[in-house]
């Protein structure tokens, strides 16, 4: 059995409430879920909040798992990013998380070359293609996925008026989409 | 904006798919999204390439260990509200040796009854797939029966039957459904302890000829409980 079929197989269990699955998913996969919590809200207790959060959805989501034929750690993963923007922008709204630069993390040139020597091949492409991207545009991607950014927050840190920034994103997203496809 | 197709952003849906994994859209252009993507399978498929790319950005993001109460609480969340068992409810309110003596009553009573256990039932409801089927144990011939009165067999795949005897335990197969509205599965020996009230029966969707690996593989389509009906 690959990882990939191991938890596959453990989500079906886990979707027919076999709970000793369920604690195997979560040693299986507790730690990663978690890194992505982390990353996106940079808050210990707000992340261990949202992957208690996501472990309560996983247990009582497993049927759908399938329906929409993701792999099983892109479904566990998508899970987590989802519910971790959810929670951070609830917490930007109320000013109780940490102040945004967006100028800043739109910068980002993204990981670095050690990164992407075990990077897997949808990675790399994904990478590839980002870089030939406006580094900007690339930023904005990476900003909205990992940090929760929104159109307003892009234009106002930009300084470019939203409708602008929107053009030139969904333009950006279309080449991606067509060096995707390459 | 709700459709794209009519104003003068480019891309169209298909720039809007990325965007809808993106999380930029506003929540009435995400319903709008949704109801377009569930006409137009095209669209489907492009969120979930999206879905998958995007995901890799987390690839390079190190593990951390939770704190160990993370689990414990998730566990107690979900599960610390067993239903305390009638006897368990009344013992604080029983003197010691008349509990006693019902213990043992219960005990050599529920020997006695063995041979006349009761018949158990289950509605397997899911309203998504349109399956309605009644699960039935008959204890004397030692039959487990499925009735399917909606929801079709699939040709190129198997519809595997699993019992669950309770919620820690692992799904063991009882069999898989025939064609016919009527599946009867004689249950052998060793599967009669597991066919109790409060058991929960699951159909799950398997490769041709059933689960390769002993433990269901595929998406559950229908689930019930077990119960006595009067």
């Amino acid at each position: 059995m690959t990882p990939q079929d191991e938890i596959e197989s453990l989500i079906a269990r886990v979707s027919m409430g076999d709970r000793k699955a369920f604690r195997a998913l979560y040693a299986r996969t507790g730690a990663k879920l978690y890194g992505v919590c982390l990353r996106v809200l940079s808050d210990e207790a707000a992340a261990e909040d949202v992957l208690q959060e996501v472990f309560l959805r996983i247990w009582n989501r497993a049927g759908q798992y399938r329906a929409n034929g993701y792999s099983p750690m892109t479904w566990l993963i998508t899970i987590s990013r989802n519910a971790a923007i959810d929670r951070l922008r609830r917490l930007r709204a109320q000013g109780g998380a940490a102040p945004l630069d967006a100028a800043d993390l739109i910068a980002d040139p993204g990981p670095g070359p050690e990164a992407q020597a075990v990077a897997s091949d949808m990675a790399r492409m994904l990478d590839l293609c980002l870089r030939e991207l406006p580094p900007d545009r690339a930023g904005m991607v990476r900003g909205a996925y990992l940090d929760g950014l929104s159109y307003a927050e892009i234009a106002e840190a930009s300084g470019t008026p939203l409708n602008t920034v929107r053009t030139w994103l969904r333009r950006s997203l279309m080449q991606l989409r067509e060096c995707l496809s390459r | 904006m709700t459709d794209p197709q009519d104003t003068d952003l480019s891309g169209g849906w298909e720039a809007m798919a990325a965007e809808y994994v993106l999380g930029l859209l506003s929540k009435d252009e995400v319903r709008a999204f949704e109801r377009q993507m569930a006409t137009d399978p095209d669209l489907e498929q492009d969120v979930a390439a999206w879905t998958e790319y995007f995901a890799t950005m987390t690839d390079d993001l190190p593990e951390v260990a939770p704190p160990p109460q993370v689990l414990n609480r998730i566990e107690q969340r979900l599960f610390s509200t067993p239903r305390p068992s009638i006897w368990r409810q009344l013992m604080p309110y029983l003197g010691g040796a008349v509990a006693a003596a019902l213990l043992a009553w219960v005990v050599v009573g529920t020997d006695l009854l063995g041979p006349t256990r009761p018949h158990l039932y289950a509605d397997l409801v899911a309203d998504e797939q349109g399956y309605r089927l009644l699960a039935h144990w008959a204890p004397d011939s030692q039959t487990f029966m499925l009735r399917r009165d909606a929801g079709g067999v699939p040709q190129d795949a198997a519809l595997e039957i699993w019992l669950i005897a309770d919620a820690g335990a692992a799904p063991v197969s009882v069999g898989l459904m025939t064609p016919d509205t009527l599946t009867q599965i004689p249950v052998p020996e060793a599967l009669v302890p597991l066919m109790t009230d409060g058991a929960t029966v699951a159909i799950s969707l398997e490769p041709p000829g059933g689960s390769p690996t002993g433990q269901p593989t595929g998406p559950v389509l229908a689930l019930g409980t077990l119960a006595v009906r009067g």
